[in-house]
């Protein structure tokens, strides 16, 4: 993403209650970079997948850059194993359903990287008028 | 020229093709017949859920919803049963529907205004795609409705709510715990975390039309718009079966034993 980027950051718990309001948020955020009704879709599809796998106790926290050209979203920690390895896979094999071939699917970029505290975050970039 | 009188399709072959498919299902395990029964009463399910059409919610939502309680059914039924799986099917389908509003709460929780923008939005979106030829933005879903963005990305919450209601709600009905409240201590759930990364043995617990919507959508590439013209749908809820099915696959996956594939 390139240009003047504005930060916004938001810690939530991990309830499914608030599920919806995070994706309420996405929306808003997405609205001010003029995403299509469906790229808005998909970066909250692509940070509810992560929440779902990031359990029900604790909080997340989440960052939002938005550029003119997108959003990079930072979901974490997510400290479950399962996550690095879902997303640290080598190729997805054709027939296999995997948060990597989800989110490969609905962003345009994403990967792992490693918290102050050694935990993991995930990074998802969408960018406006791609996909 | 026969002038016999034209008879209905007869009830009672139907009766006995369902019970060769039950058997061949949960005999057999052969899951093509369970799929031929949700195809054979799907109408059966439209009926129904035209009566609670106008509350609203979109009649194609509602159609979901009471397929849901189908697949229950044919999935439940048991082969000594003398019912018709029809028969059967009904209270499951009725009750189905009936939950789900009642957990969205919706005459309760959500003003009419904003159920009627949802309502109206799936249109907006699909003329607006077909005058644009692209997913349209927020700011001109809101101009096309005359209300505010802000309105317009409530009300996309509102339509996708409805999620949460299969993804709590056990094979057992409303008695059952919640899938996420059956999670024990931190070793059975990290094995069974292992299983989510692969998602597919849960496909089978999917309709057809939800499996072929998440094939096009991550195998194929396909975006929802191109979804939902092949089959007939709105984008909205495409995307809405998109996230159900996700959810539900995941549900699945939970509740399978450590060690076992869904």
């Amino acid at each position: 993403m390139n240009g003047s980027e504005e930060r916004i950051d938001l810690e939530a718990p991990l309830s499914g209650d608030f599920q919806a309001v995070v994706r309420l948020i996405i929306g808003g955020i997405a609205e001010r970079v003029d995403f299509a009704f469906e790229e808005i879709d998909d970066l909250q599809l692509a940070v509810e997948r992560l929440l779902a796998e990031a359990g029900q106790v604790g909080t997340v926290h989440l960052t939002f850059e938005v550029g003119e050209t997108g959003i990079r979203a930072r979901v974490g920690p997510l400290s479950q194993r399962v996550v690095e390895d879902a997303l640290q896979d080598g190729d997805v094999l054709p027939g296999r359903l995997t948060l990597r071939r989800i989110l490969q699917t609905v962003v345009d970029s994403f990967g792992v990287e490693e918290s102050a505290d050694g935990r993991i975050v995930v990074r998802l970039e969408k960018l406006k008028g791609i996909a | 020229m026969s002038t016999a009188p034209r008879r209905s399709p007869a009830p009672e072959r139907a009766r006995e093709e369902d019970r060769e498919l039950l058997r061949r299902y949960h005999r057999d395990g052969d899951t093509s017949a369970r799929e031929e029964l949700i195809q054979r009463h799907l109408p059966l399910v439209r009926s129904l859920a035209r009566r609670y059409a106008g509350r609203g919610e979109a009649l194609e939502d509602i159609e979901q919803v009471g397929a849901i309680g189908l697949i229950k059914a044919i999935d439940r039924f048991e082969l000594e049963r003398d019912v018709s799986l029809a028969t059967y099917a009904t209270p499951n389908v009725v009750g189905e529907i009936k939950r789900h509003f009642r957990d969205k709460g919706w005459a309760i929780r959500v003003p009419r205004a904003l159920q009627e923008l949802n309502a109206s939005m799936s249109g907006a979106i699909e003329r607006l795609t077909g005058k644009l030829g692209r997913s349209p933005s927020i700011a001109e879903i809101a101009d096309e409705l005359k209300t505010t963005p802000e309105e317009v990305i409530e009300a996309m919450e509102v339509g996708s709510a409805y999620s949460t209601v299969s993804l709590s709600t056990g094979p057992g009905g409303d008695e059952e715990l919640d899938p996420l409240e059956t999670i024990g201590d931190e070793d059975v759930e990290f094995e069974r975390s292992e299983h989510r990364a692969a998602l597919e043995p849960a496909l089978d617990r999917l309709a057809p039309r939800e499996r072929e919507i998440l094939r096009m959508r991550f195998e194929e590439g396909l975006p929802q718009t191109q979804i939902a013209h092949r089959i007939g749908l709105s984008q909205m809820h495409v995307s809405r079966l998109i996230r159900k099915s996700l959810g539900t696959m995941r549900e699945e996956l939970l509740r399978a034993p450590p060690g076992t594939s869904a």
